[in-house]
């Protein structure tokens, strides 16, 4: 019973990771109604680029790295948005799933060919375990998940109580009405993506801390998590992503314990499946299945 | 004038001459795309730098007497089953007698499938094209086609080896427990088909395994259920990858066996880079590590060529120089309109060789077209790979 | 001449994968299970061929007809999700078939040789084209009448009105089913032809690759399934068509001159195929172009 909470536990504390990619996806869907594919990718590529102050000398703190990803997050984000999303009309979807698409295998060939695909050994920030009565919970996971909660409240602040988020949140309900007031939706649609880039970079480099190696292995299963977070959160909603993200962490590690590790995504996938059946709007969105 | 025309019409001469000079094509064929990238760009630079060698020391003689120089052609075929099988066609209509590869035994196996099975088989309308593979090593693939053959370690002899010895060096070290990557053949049947077995051989209690998959970043389940066995050994058949994860996740749990044991594909550069610290100590068997004169200097001209030195880079080295003696042996006549016999000369010498010349010792062939080669233990020490054991005693 | 009728194969199973991610496009569905009905497609087929001695073409049927029961099942509770999440939802099913399979065992002993699936080894020696004399330019042959025949049917769907309510159904729902659509009836009736087609083609792909694993049917080959479509354009069949020679054709063999460079510029070619014509290569404009040039002539 104990090795199950703890499953649970530990689990939980790893839907952290998804959590921190869940709110980038949301957001991005919630602002413009489109998917960006290449998020989750660009987090990774991100993480990769803040190993670049290593080159700069020896002794340069882990902190210098996370630094490095937060800001390349915000540059990779800006480029995603140049070449996926600024010549495409709004009008074409199926459009920016595909540019995204090929953004994401675009930024893998980047990171192959420039490590020829070999793991990077990643710093970490806080190596503590915590043990709580017969419980470990990692120091790390707990510092991502305090991470993305105060993330949260950052951008919710940014969203309700800035002219910035006042701005964005017209172009996302009324991007004709918003633009005849006056809203440049080039520019807010381009600040969107730097903003949910610079958490990505954060993100990316968090992940990499937990995972504790950087490979281009992370890129696909981190944008099917994230994806599924965003949709059982609520398409739309940054709370919604992070409930989400603990929940299919939580339920990931609970099956495995249960079923072991080839049965595990089976069982996940169908559950995910079923639930988006029975409640296609998510967690914290209508029960109508609105998209 | 005349003078200047004399030595122009000398350089003419000899440059018709050079002109006229014979080639001989083996084609590369390897992942030069995702995880694998390295073992692409690494087979590829051996071959250049063994083609090169042969090349600088005269080249390969022709069946008429001549002397003819190797040409090598690489393609990627990006670990796809499909690409490669499309790969291997394209070869097989230049003029390359044989291909060297592929990397990826998930591209080897469909490939191998299309060939033809028994050479001379006239009702089956497979590909009649020889392909020796220096770096798939999924446990009895040649044994396919016999137009393949393969020049990769043999898992089971290897650490057989290891565990034998290691019951000499660690006598109070009588428990092992596994880790092993599930959806990935190779780690996948390297645990149950091999270490597992062979250690049962050497009388260690097996107290079971914990499992994973490939691209998985979370072993917090896996590592608890080390601590509970709390064997003496432990052996991970996995990949650099979540080999890293795993024992990170080891060190953040407490979990220190008495003895760490790797797989072959993890003794690489990828490892140490991954993760350089909590490695240190794990033990792999290898069949290739830069001992001998030979090696040194295979490790150094592939260097030269951008590619590191490593168990399968160096089997593609190695292949090379069979090749060559194959080609001299069996009178290759190196006629492009005789391509096709050429090929089949190659595989019905390649199939008749018993023994070939490998960088740490002579290789015995077996009859499934599968390579018995020399091997020793490394391990991990300081961030390098550091020769452990020599168990043929050099 | 074997390099090039092995290309065409290549192009012709995956102008059938695209062909049924098409049809289902077309009601304004993105699905991204495709990639599941085309594994149980090569599994059934090649377990007949294989274990019980079947010839190849009643074997492709049954993996058309398998194919079609499984898109037939997916295609109702689909019906309750839209778009993005639609997309999610076919997702998760596709991987869960994958992972099915990855842990499907059905050995037989043929003689002292086990054949079959074997979980996670995948399922080896599916060598009936060999076996039967069949070269590679008969098996080009082969696939292709099934593609032309494919598309062909697709071509006619779109000249009826059935084709017109199928894309009614996918420009706006709600007027489609204010004019007295049967909406579930449209959808799944789609996706349940999308899904025999993908039978065929996983069929074809079990055969003439002679391995199938779990990881064949990944979710790269989902959305190489939803791209060909897309990248093509919806307005006609001709735009899948030109898409998969397109990608398999130019971006992965023609540019295979260019060495390393080829695996950079194929994402980008895609990138920036999207910018210049978000609708497709192949859109209404270029076919409306495209016929009066034809009507002229």
């Amino acid at each position: 019973m104990l090795d199950l909470l703890q499953s649970l536990c530990d689990g939980v504390m790893f839907g952290a990771t998804y959590a921190l990619i869940g709110i980038g996806f949301t957001l991005v869907f919630g602002v413009m109604h489109k998917i960006n594919m290449a998020y989750a990718a660009a987090s990774v590529g991100a993480a990769y680029l803040g190993l670049i102050v290593f080159a700069l000398g020896k002794g340069v703190p882990a902190l210098a790295v996370f630094g490095a990803a937060f800001v390349a997050g915000g540059v990779l984000g800006f480029l995603v948005y140049v070449l996926a999303f600024h010549f495409i009309p709004l009008a074409y979807p199926l459009a920016t799933l595909m540019s995204t698409v090929g953004m994401l295998l675009l930024i893998d060939e980047v990171i192959v060919h420039v490590t020829a695909g070999m793991p990077q050994n990643y710093p970490s920030l806080y190596d503590k375990m915590f043990d709580a009565g017969g419980f470990t919970v990692r120091g790390d996971l707990l510092m991502i998940a305090a991470v993305s909660v105060v993330c949260m409240l950052a951008l919710l602040a940014l969203l309700f109580r800035t002219r910035l988020g006042l701005a964005t949140r017209a172009v996302s309900q009324q991007p004709i009405a918003a633009q005849l007031c006056g809203i440049q939706v080039a520019r807010v649609n381009a600040t969107t993506f730097i903003i949910t880039g610079l958490l990505g970079g954060i993100a990316g480099a968090l992940i990499g801390a937990s995972v504790g190696t950087l490979s281009p292995l992370l890129t696909t299963p981190l944008t099917v998590k994230g994806l599924i977070v965003t949709v059982i959160g609520g398409l739309g909603s940054i709370p919604g992503a992070i409930v989400a993200g603990f929940l299919v962490g939580g339920l990931e590690n609970v099956v495995q314990y249960w079923r072991g590790v080839t049965e595990r995504d089976m069982y996940v996938m169908l559950l995910l499946f079923l639930f988006l059946v029975f409640r296609p709007g998510g967690l914290f969105g209508g029960a109508k299945g609105r998209d | 004038m005349r003078n200047s025309l004399l030595p122009l019409a000398l350089a003419l001469a000899t440059t018709g001459v050079a002109a006229q000079e014979k080639t001989i094509t083996i084609a590369g064929q390897g992942a030069k795309s995702g995880v694998v990238r390295s073992f692409g760009l690494n087979s590829e630079a051996a071959l250049f730098a063994a083609a090169d060698q042969i090349n600088k020391s005269g080249g390969v003689t022709l069946a008429d007497g001549s002397k003819a120089k190797l040409k090598v052609e690489y393609y990627d075929d990006r670990c796809n089953a499909e690409e490669g099988i499309s790969v291997i066609r394209r070869i097989a209509g230049t003029d390359a007698l044989i291909a060297v590869g592929p990397g990826c035994s998930n591209v080897a196996e469909p490939m191998f499938g299309i060939l033809q099975k028994k050479a001379g088989d006239a009702s089956d309308t497979g590909l009649q094209m020889p392909v020796f593979t220096d770096v798939a090593i999924k446990v009895g693939l040649a044994k396919i086609s016999e137009w393949a053959f393969r020049n990769v370690p043999n898992e089971a002899t290897m650490y057989g080896s290891v565990f034998g010895w290691l019951k000499t060096k660690y006598p109070d070290a009588k428990t092992i427990y596994g880790g092993v990557e599930e959806d990935f053949a190779h780690s996948r049947a390297s645990w149950y088909a091999v270490m597992k077995e062979k250690a049962s051989a050497e009388k260690y209690e097996v107290l079971g395994e914990s499992k994973w998959l490939l691209a998985d970043t979370n072993f917090s389940n896996q590592v608890r259920e080390m601590k509970k066995a709390n064997a003496d050994v432990i052996a991970i058949s996995a990949h650099p990858f979540t080999t890293c994860g795993v024992l990170k996740e080891m060190q953040r749990q407490g979990v220190k066996p008495k003895v760490l044991v790797g797989l072959t594909s993890s003794s690489s550069l990828e490892t140490l880079q991954g993760c350089g610290a909590q490695a240190e100590g794990i033990i792999i068997p290898t069949s290739f590590a830069p001992v001998s004169k030979e090696g040194i200097a295979a490790a150094e001209a592939t260097a030269k060529f951008n590619g590191s030195a490593d168990l399968h880079s160096m089997a593609a080295w190695e292949n090379m120089f069979i090749l060559k003696q194959v080609i001299e042996s069996q009178k290759i006549s190196g006629d492009k309109a005789k391509v096709q016999e050429d090929r089949a000369k190659i595989r019905e010498g390649l199939a008749n060789l018993k023994t070939t010349n490998g960088l740490m010792g002579t290789v015995k062939r077996t009859d499934e077209r599968e390579a018995d080669k020399p091997y020793l233990f490394v391990h991990a020490k300081d961030n390098k790979w550091a020769v452990l054991h020599n168990p043929s005693g050099n | 001449m074997d390099f090039y009728f092995g290309l065409i194969q290549l192009i012709g199973v995956h102008t059938l994968l695209g062909l049924s991610a098409y049809i289902v496009l077309l009601t304004g569905q993105v699905s991204l299970a495709q990639a599941a009905f085309f594994a149980i497609g090569a599994y059934a087929s090649a377990m007949l061929t294989v274990l019980a001695g079947w010839h190849i073409v009643p074997a492709i049927a049954v993996g058309a007809v398998v194919g079609a029961a499984l898109a037939c099942a997916v295609g109702f509770p689909a019906l309750r999700v839209k778009g993005l999440m639609l997309v999610i939802a076919t997702l998760a099913f596709g991987e869960a078939v994958r992972l099915f399979f990855f842990n499907f065992d059905y050995q037989v002993a043929k003689g002292a040789v086990k054949v079959g699936p074997l979980g996670g080894e995948g399922f080896r020696q599916i060598r009936y084209f060999p076996e039967n004399g069949w070269t590679t330019g008969d098996v080009a042959l082969f696939i292709w009448v099934l593609v032309l025949a494919a598309m062909a049917f697709l071509w006619w769907v779109d000249r009826s009105r059935y084709g017109a309510v199928l894309r009614a159904t996918g420009e706006d729902e709600v007027a489609a089913q204010a004019v007295g659509v049967n909406l579930t009836a449209i959808k799944v009736s789609a996706m349940t032809v999308g899904g025999a087609i993908a039978g065929i083609g996983g069929a074809l792909y079990a055969h003439y690759t002679t391995h199938i694993e779990h990881s064949s049917f990944n979710i790269l080959v989902a959305t190489f399934a939803i791209a060909y479509p897309i990248v093509g354009g919806l307005a006609s069949v001709f735009g899948v068509l030109l898409a998969v020679i397109f990608v398999q054709g130019f971006l992965v063999e023609a540019l295979r001159a260019l060495g390393d460079w080829r695996n950079l510029l194929f994402p980008a070619l895609i990138v920036l195929a999207m910018n210049l014509r978000p609708r497709g290569i192949l859109d209404a404009q270029a076919l409306q172009r495209l016929k009066s040039l034809v009507g002229r002539s």
